[in-house]
């Protein structure tokens, strides 16, 4: 289990996350949802060390995450970043054998069990046919599942997404979403994922975590948290939330650009 | 079960490619020359040295040692332009442009001016220790400039491109001026400031050859770390990959194999720009196999680079340097088109 107590984070001279604490409950998706700039990224950035903390810290099953070497951490949790570079001529199947670097050994290749696990996590996403093709030859949405392949084969419980949906069209946003949500519901892993789309939130999370101005401003199980007065709280926008055949909708109403 | 397939289908052949060409290559300039040496020859001279044999003489004390150089030069520029390239993840990323070269010239030729023996025959490895500092010295140089510009915020490395031009201007023009302070000097300095090629320099390359195996043998090691960070620092990162402290050792290697590529024979660009180009295609972008290719057509370009420069214009000899500006100035014109104004210029390595 992650726990947070009291995170705070710097980015530059900002303080974008406030202290921050909450529980993430194992083998549930939770969203990460806010405003442009409320803190999302940073907070997940700063769990995966690639960020110090300003203060607080965040524990995985008791033991805290910044006395942890950068290897062990990559065994335990998986992180997918907002923007990828998708070097040119680099193969699927390459990229699927980095994601076991925190388990390899100088001069030797991978292990059999490893090399299951890159099947297997070609497999999940139905990529196996592609190994062998260049990521730049792939198509976006192919491309964003073979990234999700590759967090998947580092073989961590915990996996940290930042957007893994962006510029996708909206088939291939919900298939990926779908995939994830399986991850939990069939792998037990735990996923913290960042989103933007409530209805995605509604349609696909266990959990929803709003935050503003780096600090969480609701959290709980989505039907209990996407409510018409949180989303206000949370974006500064009316919305409407209904129940249509036991999903979730949000309708947001337009509302004038005010500062 | 199906197995998941690894790595470009054509890398076999890519390499086989790269070994066979640099094999030619070696054939070639050891045989060609103002004095024809047959191929049987050759390899008879090769096995069994004669020295009353002119054409073993040759071999053995001219084409032999200036072919090592151009080998050494090759392989080194070109392993440097393959993990900068990945570390920067910017195409136009090379030694020279990073100031290697142009901070070579200026300390040997300020050397020159202060210290005139320093061009004499007998000094030829301090020549080139000053060189190698002068190289480092260079990339240094650009480096605090491009992180005093924010090398951080820019994930092109655009900063870095434009630091590693403008110290290389600015070391141009300072060794400039003091070139035309002392016209006397002027020419003696100018042959090794084009970068030359010249069976003279075997000496320093007994010197500084380890300086070479030990900073490729590093990236070789850190290859998998640098195909990590070559899908952006925060990916290496959460990877398990010390981002920091894996770029500048592999940075420091880097300028270090070319450096003293530089103070072998002078400052040859272009190679360490151009092979991790052609390479690429043909081995991937996995930096392993990538900094084993590179190398063998980087020796290979070389050698057939400083064959053109002896048999263009006989009975003189053209400088290496000089052949290769030429052939790189093409190529640079190519790489811009390719990767900054072709059409999915924005998604690429």
């Amino acid at each position: 289990m992650l726990e947070l107590s009291n995170v705070s984070v710097s980015y530059g001279k900002n303080l974008c996350v406030r202290k921050v604490s909450h529980r993430f409950a194992n083998g549930r998706f939770t969203a990460l949802v806010g405003p442009n700039g409320c803190g999302k990224s940073t907070l997940l950035r700063a769990l995966m060390g690639l960020l110090p903390m300003q203060q607080g810290e965040a524990r995985l099953d008791d033991q805290p995450v910044h006395a942890m070497g950068r290897r062990s951490l990559a065994r335990r949790v998986a992180y997918l970043p907002q923007d990828n570079h998708c070097p040119d001529y680099i193969t699927l199947g390459e990229l699927i054998e980095l994601s076991a670097f925190s388990r390899s050994r100088l001069m030797r290749g991978p292990s059999a069990s490893d090399q299951a696990l890159f099947r297997d996590a070609l497999q999940t996403v139905g990529l196996l046919d592609m190994a062998h093709r260049p990521l730049n030859t792939l198509s976006g949405g192919q491309r964003q599942r073979a990234w999700i392949a590759m967090v998947l084969a580092q073989d961590a419980d915990l996996i940290l997404m930042d957007e893994p949906v962006n510029h996708l069209d909206v088939a291939y946003q919900y298939s990926v979403l779908n995939l994830v949500a399986r991850l939990t519901r069939q792998r037990g892993k735990t996923v913290i994922c960042v989103l933007h789309d409530l209805n995605l939130t509604a349609s696909f999370a266990d959990e929803v975590v709003l935050m503003r101005d780096g600090r969480i401003e609701a959290a709980g199980p989505v039907r209990e948290t996407v409510t018409a007065d949180n989303v206000t709280r949370t974006f500064g926008m009316e919305a409407e939330i209904f129940d249509r055949n036991g999903r979730l909708v949000c309708l947001p109403h337009a509302t004038e650009f005010s500062a | 079960m199906r197995r998941y397939k690894n790595g470009l289908p054509q890398r076999r052949s890519g390499l086989l490619l790269g070994a066979g060409g640099l094999l030619l290559a070696l054939g070639l300039n050891l045989c060609v020359g103002t004095r024809w040496i047959a191929p049987v020859e050759m390899i008879g001279a090769l096995i069994e040295f004669d020295p009353d044999e002119l054409d073993h003489f040759l071999l053995w004390y001219q084409r032999i040692p200036r072919a090592l150089i151009a080998v050494y030069t090759g392989a080194m520029m070109a392993c440097a332009g393959v993990v900068l390239q990945s570390l920067m993840r910017n195409p136009l990323t090379s030694p020279a442009t990073l100031g290697v070269n142009s901070g070579a010239t200026l300390f040997v030729v300020l050397g020159a001016a202060l210290w005139p023996q320093l061009l004499t025959p007998g000094f030829l490895v301090a020549q080139g220790m000053t060189a190698l500092a002068g190289g480092v010295f260079g990339a240094v140089l650009a480096l605090t400039v491009a992180r005093l510009a924010g090398l951080a915020q820019d994930p092109r490395g655009f900063s870095l491109i434009l630091a590693g031009a403008l110290v290389a201007m600015l070391l141009s023009g300072v060794t400039q001026a003091i070139l035309l302070s002392d016209p006397q000097r002027r020419s003696d300095l100018l042959g090794w400031a084009s970068g030359s090629i010249n069976h003279v320099y075997a000496d320093r390359l007994a010197v500084f050859w380890w300086i070479g195996v030990i900073c490729c043998g590093t990236l070789l090691a850190l290859s998998r770390h640098l195909n990590l960070i070559l899908l952006g620092s925060d990916k290496a990162g959460s990877t398990g990959v010390n981002v920091p402290l894996v770029s500048r050792v592999a940075m420091l290697a880097s300028v270090f194999a070319a450096a003293s590529a530089v103070a072998v024979c002078g400052p040859v660009g272009f190679i360490g720009l151009v092979v991790p180009h052609i390479a690429r295609p043909l081995l991937g972008a996995a930096v392993g196999p990538l900094l084993l290719g590179s190398a063998l057509m980087g020796a290979g370009l070389c050698l057939i680079a400083d064959l053109a420069a002896r048999m263009a214009f006989q009975p003189y000899t053209l400088h290496t340097g000089v052949v290769m500006d030429l052939l790189g100035g093409a190529f640079f014109v190519a790489i811009i088109r390719r990767h900054y104004l072709s059409g999915r210029a924005g998604q690429l390595a």
